[in-house]
């Protein structure tokens, strides 16, 4: 038993009503929708047309909200509805980030994330969705896929249906009859700031991503006209985490390698400073990660209602572990003066974790082409190295380390901030993965958030500081190096902003 | 199998859908859990809570459609939880547009008004003071009776807007009183349409059956509003799907348009030129149907009238028609309208091969916008009588023909009235009221008004000219006494001096009737609340009662109101009114709403009685627990019925015109020798020609032809900015100045902004979201710009609905929809509104106003517009010629200037193009002609 969705959009006469049943059946509040129906114009007088599009979650067989749920409040049925239970809801706003459709939003009353979900409660019942039954036109349609017999299923088989983004392997179940192409690539039309009987929202702010001369639109070319918004899930607080989290993991990433490569000098600053700095940078983490909870008071529900599929979950344990390992370090170093090489290891292997689970979480984040970067998992390792490399120096600096260990943390930073800036110049310049990938790298490289990459993050963040270190490490500049330090950390903190930011910034519905 | 046939059907095959398809879902609850249907509460989902609701069956108000819904009102507390549709609904087969479930806003909206309330300060300064049901009553009952008794009759008018009792329910109440008393919103609306299909068949309205139909051919946006938007849609749809071709003719990209065949932007007003050139190339190419056009239409008169010297055969009629209409060459009709001439011999052609099954509609659009509208249904109705398609499976049916008018217990005679406040001597022919040139009237001086009931009327926001009402509203000399009947707020309730809260649709009892397709039904409406109270044992007088239990104020019903008042003002029954609001059933005791609908169900539907017999119910019990009833389904060409013998016993035949009579009274027409009902017109049969039109001073308009509209593009000179402005068009979710208090309808939709197409943007240099000043000869406004290709270049166009204000922050408006104006009266006659607000997030019980997002209360373009009565129909025509300005430092978005004095110079100037009554034998009217609450013969005289 698979239930799903068949939507003709030739018998659709974008009339609202699915849109309005739904929210007096859920008693969805004002400002958020589990169904809407878009509109689109395109061709010049005479010569125009109207297309309507009703979207809403796909009930996906392979849910990729229901793969990065980190607490499994999504879920699928044994029918195959995608549903939710919004007590187990933390609010992350992850599947947000991971459902192509848009489908989900957080529910102002209730602070957890929400959807379509088939009118659960009445398929038990027996009852069709109340959208089905609304429908003046009965262009949606339900039933049971996995029946050769059902109304659906011969829709399916004899008709020419399409669905939205198959590409993204998530095996969509619902099904669209004559829907207009420019409906399913939403990527491709530029956003409007009006439509045609309602007021400009301003959650629905979105940056331009088709601005530059080589997608000038063609006369005539399918422009919205009436559209929900869907305001980016994250923020600066998501972009600051990244940010504190890999200093946290740098730290005794750096640490681990003086270490092991300038014995006898100070072992201070390793043993002692670099677990505490990765203690309060991994505890403001975690401050931030429970801060950005829709339900922070929930938090502790990544621990008890635990989803393994997740890699928020396992973002969990391994900092959790990085955590303890910090800790035994901190205390080897604070008691005994020095650090097994064992616990050096296995700390380094959980800084690299802790640093790089993220590519796996951006990963599951499946709506975000960006975030699909396959270089994203090493460039996260280097921006730990940038980042702890660059906390050490100031730290030295400030307590009036030996040179020795001055140097060679510089030279750290100086090998890591060159190959992270390969590593984003690949990024953002070898052939697109996809469209949308495309689109969201022109919006850093040449789009509306280019002077805060090249000036902020390649020329302030990188270009400066290596120039900076060369000279320190010529001279011995401790204020030099301190200074290109910080400038490190700043270029860091405007690329985790820029990467959120633009990762969210292609329309997905 | 006869047997079977002879039984009464209960309901329309949608009620079928009831049961479970095998291994599918059902759409609805099984009937017989109606009582105590069980359901999980979705906010607590996937827990599993149990709550148990009745069900209760009603009617939507949220347009004229009439269609079912079904409310879930909860068994423990006695709140409506939600709105589905009435699977028992024939009309809407249990499926709604978006105005059904947001019923549920309406009813739940902490802005209502819960309580009857006076004014407290000037009228329209805002102050108000709760009053009980009885003070309010008494003191109207108190004027009434005084002026019944003192000769005032006509001082008492009864305003209505969407009505609810539309049948004849209200009739009998204002015809108790004796008065000629009722007014309505219909000169703002469809009279033109009106006009155009009576002077045709008699009926007024078209009833289209689109399930049925090969070619629809709209004139409308039924895909998205209008009468009756969901019925109709559904059924367009279906035809669509079954391979039906459409054709939208409509200046703008409607939804409705989009989803055609053919699209033709017309120009405004020239729809009756590309219609009657549809009609050149059929009658040339010969596509029409002979034999119903030589049976049916009123050719013989046409030529023993107009050309007595040529043969009177049908052949030398088709050799006249053809002349007649030789001139309206697809050519021709491309030059006034602008669509191509290919494309109208493309349809017309369509049209040939569709044969009878053309489905046809005007309602507002075109014969509501233009001088002469009527003639664009008149137009369209030749069509529809050319190509033999009136009645027919498909084609298009007077309305008489899917409409039944169950008869109510006790129908007082008709008033010996004639009320000259609605009915001026200039407008003999007017299909309704003259309602909205009511505050010209009082201005001059042509009569007062001593009680004023408004009821879901809005006229200063809804009617053209709403300065002139405030005006008039304002002046206690003029209305002296104004209660306003309405479960909202709105513009006109702030001049009020009661604003008494009567029910939403499912608040209160009514009977309705639609033509939604070729069927005949009826749908009660009920107070869900209370049947919902009643059905756990409660019992109470009146509804508010009822409503006071359920958490709703002192929210009432009309039924119940109108025989209350009637009660106060002849307490002992010595006016003679009383005894029409005394029960059928217990003598001299008061009628009561359950009486009412009692005898109707038990005495007026033909086979309800036995359907509720059947499943062991009294009819009023079936109808309490269906809410609606099909009597009829899938009957056409009435006109054709062969009049029984009995009927032709002591009947006469007129000579000439076949006409069958009998004492005194046309009863059908002798065609081929055979006796048939024919139509109510005065030939019996389809007047293409009109000899009323000839005879009351309109000989140039005695057939159908094409009347040159007050903005034809000839009068409007672009070089000096001038434009056309479109200030009609509806959208699919929201209903005149009703649906303000439902707040999923408004986040959807709350803007009007002025439809530019990018060719006169750039001439105006502005792009979407820039302002322009529209003027008129009267005022302006300010609006917003937004730039689209769906409008045709030399057009603008603003939707209605939008563009709600109020004086005062905490009443007088529904703050989800309206912003804040400040109206100052500057010298006498101008007036100038400006926004202090737009709407704002609020306070309430509901956390959900305080998440509006919506700022722009859009624009009230209503206000600049001049009345411009057609001095045929009657309808106001609403197209305005404009001029576009750009705006100063001084003007802000949103602001209005009317300068009243020159509003009443154009009333003027638009009264000299009537010819008035009296007409042939000192009529005020022809007698033939419909009348909505018509009077007594003797009272059509003028002494």
């Amino acid at each position: 038993m698979r239930y799903g969705f068949v939507i003709d959009q030739d018998r659709c006469i974008g009339c609202h009503a699915c849109t309005v049943a739904c929210k007096d059946e859920h008693k969805v509040p004002v400002g958020v929708f589990r169904t809407w129906v878009k509109y689109i114009e395109k061709g010049s007088f005479p010569d125009t047309s109207r297309h309507f599009g009703v979207m809403r979650c796909n009930h996906c067989e392979q849910a990729p909200c229901v793969e990065i749920c980190p607490t499994s409040a999504l879920f699928k049925r044994d029918n195959g509805i995608i549903d939710f239970d919004n007590s187990r809801c933390i609010g992350c706003k992850s599947c947000m980030q991971a459902c192509p459709y848009d489908a989900l939003y957080i529910d102002p009353q209730t602070s957890t994330a929400a959807k379509c979900n088939f009118c659960a409660h009445r398929v038990e019942a027996n009852l069709e969705p109340a959208c089905v039954v609304v429908c003046p036109t009965q262009a949606i349609m339900t039933g049971d896929l996995d029946d050769p017999q059902s109304h659906v299923s011969r829709v399916i088989a004899t008709q020419k249906v399409a669905a939205r983004k198959p590409h993204k392997g998530t095996q969509p179940k619902l099904f669209y009859v004559g829907i207009e192409g420019d409906l399913l690539q939403p990527s491709m039309m530029r956003p409007e700031h009006s439509s045609m009987w309602a007021d400009h929202n301003p959650l629905s702010d979105s940056r331009p991503v088709t601005g530059d001369g080589a997608d000038d639109v063609a006369p005539g070319s399918a422009r919205i006209v009436y559209d929900v918004p869907h305001p980016a899930p994250w923020g600066a607080i998501p972009a600051a985490y990244l940010w504190t989290k890999s200093i946290a993991a740098g730290v005794l990433l750096v640490a681990a390698l003086l270490l092991g490569s300038t014995r006898g000098g100070d072992a201070t600053l390793a043993n002692i400073v670099s677990p505490i700095l990765a203690l309060l940078f991994l505890g403001i983490t975690v401050v931030l990660l429970i801060a950005d909870l829709k339900q922070p008071w929930r938090f502790y529900y990544l621990i008890t209602k635990p989803n393994f599929r997740s890699w928020l979950v396992w973002g969990t344990y391994i900092l959790m572990i990085y955590g303890a390992l910090a800790t035994i370090w901190l205390a080897r170093g604070w008691f005994s003066g020095s650090v097994p090489a064992a616990l050096i290891v296995a700390t380094a292997v959980f800084a690299a974790a802790s640093a790089c689970y993220s590519a796996f979480l951006f990963a599951q984040a499946k709506a975000r082409d960006l975030w699909q970067s396959p270089v994203f998992i090493w460039h996260l390792l280097v921006q730990a190295l940038i980042g702890g490399a660059a906390l050490m120096i100031v730290a030295a600096v400030a307590l009036s380390a030996g040179p020795v260990i001055i140097l060679a943390t510089a030279r750290i930073l100086a090998v890591a901030l060159a190959v992270g800036l390969v590593m984003i110049l690949i990024e953002l310049t070898l052939p697109a993965m996809s469209e949308e990938f495309r689109r969201a790298a022109d919006l850093i490289s040449r789009g509306e958030l280019s002077l805060r990459f090249w000036v902020g993050a390649v020329v302030i963040g990188t270009l400066v500081p290596l120039i900076l270190l060369g000279a320190a490490m010529r001279t011995d500049g401790r204020g030099l190096a301190a200074g290109a330090a910080l400038l490190a950390l700043v270029g860091l903190w405007i690329f985790e902003n820029l990467w959120i930011e633009a990762g969210q910034a292609v329309p997905l519905s | 199998m006869p047997e079977a046939k002879e039984e009464p059907r209960p309901l329309n095959p949608a009620a079928m859908e009831l049961e479970a398809p095998a291994g599918g879902l059902s759409a609805f609850p099984a009937v017989e859990r109606w009582d105590d249907w069980v359901e999980f509460d979705p906010a607590a989902w996937p827990r599993k809570v149990e709550k148990h609701y009745t069900l209760v069956p009603t009617v939507c108000f949220n347009c004229e459609a009439g269609c079912g819904l079904l409310g879930y009102v909860d068994k423990g507390d006695f709140t409506i939880r939600k709105f589905e549709g009435n699977p028992a609904h024939p009309g809407s087969r249990g499926r709604n547009c978006a105005k059904g479930p947001a019923t549920i806003n309406q009813v739940a909206d902490p802005e209502r008004i819960l309580y009857p309330m006076r004014r407290a300060g000037r009228r329209g300064e805002g102050k108000w003071e709760r009053v009980t049901w009885d003070e309010a009553l008494d003191d109207l009952a108190g004027r009434i009776r005084r002026a019944l008794i003192e000769g005032r009759r006509n001082e008492i008018i009864y305003h209505v807007g969407r009505p609810g009792h539309e049948l004849i329910y209200n009739q009998r109440i204002l015809h108790a009183w004796g008065i000629d008393g009722h007014n309505s919103h219909t000169n703002v609306c469809s009279a033109g349409a009106r006009t155009g299909y009576a002077f045709w068949h008699g009926a007024d309205r078209p009833s289209p059956d689109h399930a049925n139909a090969r070619f629809i051919l709209l004139l409308s946006s039924h895909l998205e509003a209008g009468h009756y938007f969901n019925p109709h849609a559904q059924r367009i749809i279906e035809a669509k799907q079954r391979g039906a071709r459409v054709c939208v003719i409509d200046t703008r990209l409607s939804n409705t348009a989009t989803k055609a065949d053919w699209w033709l932007s017309t120009w405004p007003g020239s729809e009756a030129a590309v219609l009657l050139a549809m009609c050149h190339v059929i009658l040339r190419e010969r596509l029409y149907d002979r034999e119903f056009v030589r049976r049916w239409v009123n050719w013989e008169e046409f030529l023993r009238e107009e050309h007595p010297a040529r043969a009177q055969t049908f052949d030398t009629f088709l050799e006249v028609l053809g002349e007649v209409y030789a001139e309206y060459t697809p050519e021709f009709a491309e030059q006034e309208s602008g669509a191509s001439a290919a494309v109208i011999v493309e349809v017309a052609r369509e049209i040939g091969r569709a044969g009878s099954a053309l489905a046809t509609h005007v309602w507002r659009n075109a014969a509501a916008g233009n001088l002469g509208g009527w003639q664009v249904a008149r137009a369209l109705e030749l069509l529809v009588v050319l190509m033999g398609a009136v009645d027919a499976p498909g084609g298009t049916a007077p309305n008489s023909a899917n409409k039944f008018v169950p008869a109510p217990p006790i129908m007082p005679p008709p008033a010996k009235m004639w009320n000259e406040l609605m009915w001026p001597r200039e407008f003999p022919l007017a299909f309704f009221e003259m309602s909205f040139l009511l505050p010209h009237f009082l201005k001059e001086g042509r009569g007062k008004i001593s009680a004023y009931f408004t009821r879901v009327y809005n006229p200063v926001w809804t009617n053209p000219d709403g300065m002139s009402w405030i005006e008039a509203l304002s002046d206690e000399s003029k209305i002296e006494r104004h209660a306003c009947l309405t479960p909202i707020w709105s513009e006109t309730a702030q001049f009020a001096d009661y604003v008494l809260p009567m029910g939403h649709g499912p608040e209160r009892h009514d009977l309705l009737s639609q033509e939604t397709h070729a069927a005949r039904w009826i749908g009660f409406r009920q107070p869900v609340a209370r049947v919902a109270l009643e059905r756990a044992g409660q019992r109470f007088n009146f509804t508010y009662e009822a409503h006071r239990a359920a958490g709703l104020g002192e929210v009432w019903e009309e039924d119940e109101f109108w025989i209350e008042l009637s009660w106060k003002i002849d307490p002992d029954g010595t006016l003679g009114i009383r005894k029409f609001f005394e029960s059928p059933f217990r003598p001299g005791e008061k009628l009561t709403v359950e009486d009412f609908y009692r005898w109707i169900f038990e005495n007026s539907v033909p086979g309800l009685p036995a359907a509720a017999a059947k499943e062991g119910l009294q009819p009023l019990a079936y109808m309490r627990k269906y809410g609606a009833f099909l009597i009829e389904e899938g009957s056409y060409r009435a006109h054709e019925k062969t009049l029984p013998a009995q009927d032709l016993k002591d009947a006469a035949v007129d000579p000439p015109s076949k006409v069958i009579s009998r004492g005194g009274a046309a009863i059908g027409i002798e065609i081929d020798g055979h006796a048939r009902a024919g139509f109510p017109t005065p030939s019996r049969k389809l007047e293409f020609y009109s000899r009323t039109l000839k005879d009351w001073k309109w000989p140039e308009y005695s057939v159908p032809s094409y009347i040159r509209s007050q903005v034809h593009w000839s009068n409007i000179n672009r070089e000096r900015g001038e434009m056309l402005l479109l200030p009609t068009f509806r959208l699919p979710t929201l209903v005149h100045t009703r649906s303000g208090n439902a707040k999923w309808l408004y986040e959807i939709s709350n803007r009007n902004p002025l439809w530019l197409s990018p060719e006169d943007a750039r001439r105006f240099g502005v792009d979407t979201g820039g302002l322009l000043k529209v003027a008129t000869e009267i005022g302006y406004f300010i609006d917003k710009v937004w730039v689209t290709e769906s409008i045709r270049p030399g057009v603008i166009a603003c939707s209605h609905h939008l563009g709600r204000w109020r004086l005062k922050e905490e009443s007088g408006g529904e703050r989800w929809a309206s912003g804040l104006v400040e109206l100052t009266h500057k010298e006498e006659g101008t007036w100038m509104m400006r926004q202090v607000h737009g709407v704002q997030p609020f306070a309430s019980a509901d956390p959900d106003s305080g998440r509006i997002w919506w700022q722009d209360a859009g624009v009230h373009q209503n206000l600049i517009f001049p009345v411009q009565p057609d001095p045929i129909s009657g309808q106001h025509c609403w197209h305005q010629k404009v001029t576009i300005g750009t705006v100063g430092p001084e003007d802000r978005y949103g602001d209005i200037f009317v300068d009243t004095r020159k509003s009443h110079e154009v009333y003027r100037r638009w009264l000299e193009m009537t010819r008035a009554a009296p007409g042939p034998g000192g009529l005020r009217r022809p007698l033939w002609l419909a009348r909505v609450y018509r009077p007594a013969p003797e009272a059509f005289y003028i002494k």
